[in-house]
């Protein structure tokens, strides 16, 4: 698990452009969305659905089903150790 | 007072701003299920122009047998069935063309199609439908996402009214593209069914082909009655979020209340043609803005469930459809409405209700936090 | 003829001037826009998710704004964005294309579409500032002062507008060519002499 997390933090890292940021600035546990820890926006949940069909075969129907999924990296790392397709 | 001379509406509907105003008020839409359209792997529910019936109308004007795109050829199309109307010369260097588009030519980025590389340029396109009436006067392009259509009316009132034209030619139009519509499924913004505007149960919006024209004038002396004015217009941004539209709606209020003030007041207001898109979002925002503008009880109204969402054409095919609306004494309902559910409560009509006043608002809302209001008004001799 | 516009701000391939001012930027590998954020000490990391032609117009609109005493967290409704250009959005549109381009490899991003809109630029510098003024985005073949004035002048004759911040911001295909300035409503006067001055 914590190599699925390293793996997603690098990736989620790349694809939202988190411009200066390392893996290590990223806690597993803190919210993504929000004001507080990466405070993503609604385009990047979108981004980050494109990102789990792209690199883990996994299909997410719209953003209200990414809510949870998105809570955390860890919630995000469990989510595609279970669902992923490659 | 800046006036409509003429206008036309290229859509699925029909091929004139008349016969698409009575697909409406019937209640009809060309919008279904599209499972073949641009070879995407995905369905979407919108309407297209029937490429034969264009190409048929369009070869009855094109003399000069030079090859145009589909977007062009339905912008001149446009242009001069709203030309034929009226004995403007369009050659003249005081009449300016306005295009509004968002993406133009942009399916010639997938395959160019034997088109040159500047063809993909927006003032490209505006070129060649200028010149195509022979005018060289350059023209501009108003590319204001959702709003381009209001914005690019906007922008002709003042020309006219300082003194840069006397004829402004606004011309909106977009077609859809692979590009278009994975883009917004990548949004996951669509609807897979008829949208519902303003409805409990919406889901997203459809997309949908048009192009619409109005040539505006200007004048100080009495109009015949029933004419068209463009009394004002306003825009506002919500300075929010590039994409998700202000959970306030303080910007289109903002917009609105720039339109009206000193020109109207709410009871003056046959009807409110509103955005409408059926996002969730943009419907409970445009629901809240109406509500602070004290519009929330005045008739208000989408045409997407007719249309889908015509983005660059959006703006100047709504403003027609509800001219003719105002002329013909008839507040329009909104399209597959069923069971109403904005955040703020609004009058959203189920059906079509005649109405006696003789001012409406067009209101339209988009990305990059922009909003836009119009307020136009019927002359008749005891108003003007 | 004096300068009467209130600051102003050019940007090209490889020259960045403030109100006549040349800046230095120091080169690293990175692209030229971040460089420019870097060597200006900004800090906005919203900055690094913008394509080319929001960047672009975003450093025209700070370091236009950075020596005028505007409170960037106070929203004002009394400014107007105005933009043109003549590649609209072309420069993402084909980083769009490119991600729809082959059906093995389709995966339509939306952070790259939704800067597909020319008009997000406006957006963008709005948000920034909280600026609630009208917004607009013009597309011309080639900068044109008489043209970009107009719209200047047009966003003026909403009465509540004291100020534009208006811009030529041109990016496509790693060209960055940008006029930025903030006019204010007693400098309409020769603007299009101004304007065509500080383009040169």
């Amino acid at each position: 698990m914590e190599e699925l997390i390293l793996e997603l933090k690098k990736e989620i890292i790349e694809v939202l452009n988190l411009e200066g940021m390392t893996p290590d600035d990223i806690d597993n546990d803190a919210p993504m969305f929000g004001d507080e820890g990466l405070a993503l926006d609604s385009i990047d949940a979108l981004e980050l659905i494109v990102l789990l069909e792209k690199n883990y075969g996994i299909k997410l129907a719209n953003a209200a089903a990414g809510k949870e999924v998105f809570k955390s990296v860890r919630t995000m790392a469990e989510y595609v150790s279970k669902n992923r397709t490659k | 007072m800046i006036y409509q001379i003429s206008h036309n509406i290229i859509s699925p509907l029909g091929f004139s701003s008349e016969d698409n105003f009575r697909a409406v008020k019937n209640g009809e839409t060309m919008l279904e299920l599209q499972n073949t359209a641009f070879s995407l792997p995905e369905p979407f529910f919108g309407a297209l122009i029937d490429d034969d019936l264009l190409d048929t109308e369009f070869a009855r004007i094109n003399t000069k047998k030079f090859r145009y795109t589909k977007f062009e050829k339905a912008a001149i199309l446009s242009v001069s069935k709203a030309l034929q109307q009226t004995d403007i010369q369009p050659n003249s260097s005081r009449v300016q063309f306005i295009l509004s588009t968002t993406k133009g030519n942009v399916h010639l980025l997938e395959n160019a199609d034997g088109f040159d590389s500047e063809r993909v340029y927006l003032w490209k396109s505006a070129q060649l439908i200028a010149n195509f009436f022979g005018n060289t006067n350059e023209p501009i392009v108003v590319s204001n996402a959702c709003i381009s259509g209001v914005s690019a009316q906007i922008t002709a009132k003042r020309m006219l009214e300082s003194n840069e034209c006397d004829y402004a030619i606004v011309v909106g139009a977009d077609m859809l593209s692979k590009f278009v519509v994975s883009g917004f499924q990548s949004f996951k913004a669509l609807s897979k069914e008829l949208c519902k505007p303003y409805d409990k149960n919406r889901v997203g919006l459809n997309l949908g082909e048009a192009a619409a024209t109005i040539i505006y004038g200007k004048t100080d002396k009495p109009l015949p009655d029933n004419s068209i004015v463009l009394v004002s217009g306003a825009m506002a941004n919500d300075a929010n979020h590039i994409s998700g539209p202000s959970r306030t709606g303080a910007g289109l209020y903002l917009a609105i209340q720039k339109a009206i003030d000193g020109f109207a007041t709410p009871d003056e207001i046959a009807f409110v043609n509103a955005h409408g898109t059926a996002t969730a979002y943009n419907d409970d925002m445009e629901s809240l803005a109406l509500t602070s503008a004290n519009l929330h009880e005045r008739p208000i109204n989408s045409h997407k469930a007719y249309f889908g969402h015509t983005l660059g054409a959006a703006g100047v095919l709504e403003s027609i459809i509800s001219s003719l609306a105002i002329t013909d004494g008839t507040a329009l309902k909104t399209n597959n409405l069923h069971e109403r559910g904005t955040v703020a409560p609004l009058n959203t009509l189920t059906e079509n209700q005649s109405c006696s006043e003789q001012k409406f608002l067009k209101v339209l809302s988009g990305f990059g936090g922009s909003n836009a209001a119009l307020l136009f008004k019927k002359f008749t001799q005891h108003n003007g | 003829m004096d300068n009467r516009i209130t600051s102003y701000c050019r940007i090209t391939n490889d020259a960045v001037v403030v109100n006549g001012e040349k800046h230095t930027i120091p080169r690293t590998d990175s692209p030229w826009l971040s460089d420019i954020y870097h060597a200006e000490n900004l800090s906005y990391p919203k900055f690094f998710k913008m394509d080319n032609l929001a960047k672009a117009g975003f450093l025209g609109a700070e370091l236009t704004l950075k020596d005028l005493n505007i409170d960037k967290t106070e929203p004002k409704q009394n400014i107007a964005v105005i933009c043109c250009n003549r590649s609209s959005s072309l420069d993402d549109d084909t980083a769009y294309q490119h991600t729809i381009q082959s059906a093995d490899n389709y995966f339509p991003s939306p952070a790259v579409f939704v800067y597909t809109l020319a008009n997000i630029v406006t957006g963008e510098i709005s948000i920034r500032n909280k600026i609630m003024g009208e917004s607009a985005f013009y597309v011309l073949e080639h900068f044109n002062p008489q043209k970009f004035c107009s719209f200047v002048r047009g966003a003026f004759s909403d009465k509540t507008i004291d100020a534009c911040l208006c811009g030529w911001v041109e990016y496509f295909n790693g060209n960055c060519d940008v006029l930025f300035a903030y006019v204010t409503r007693n400098e309409l006067k020769n603007l299009d002499l101004h304007i065509e001055n500080l383009y040169k």
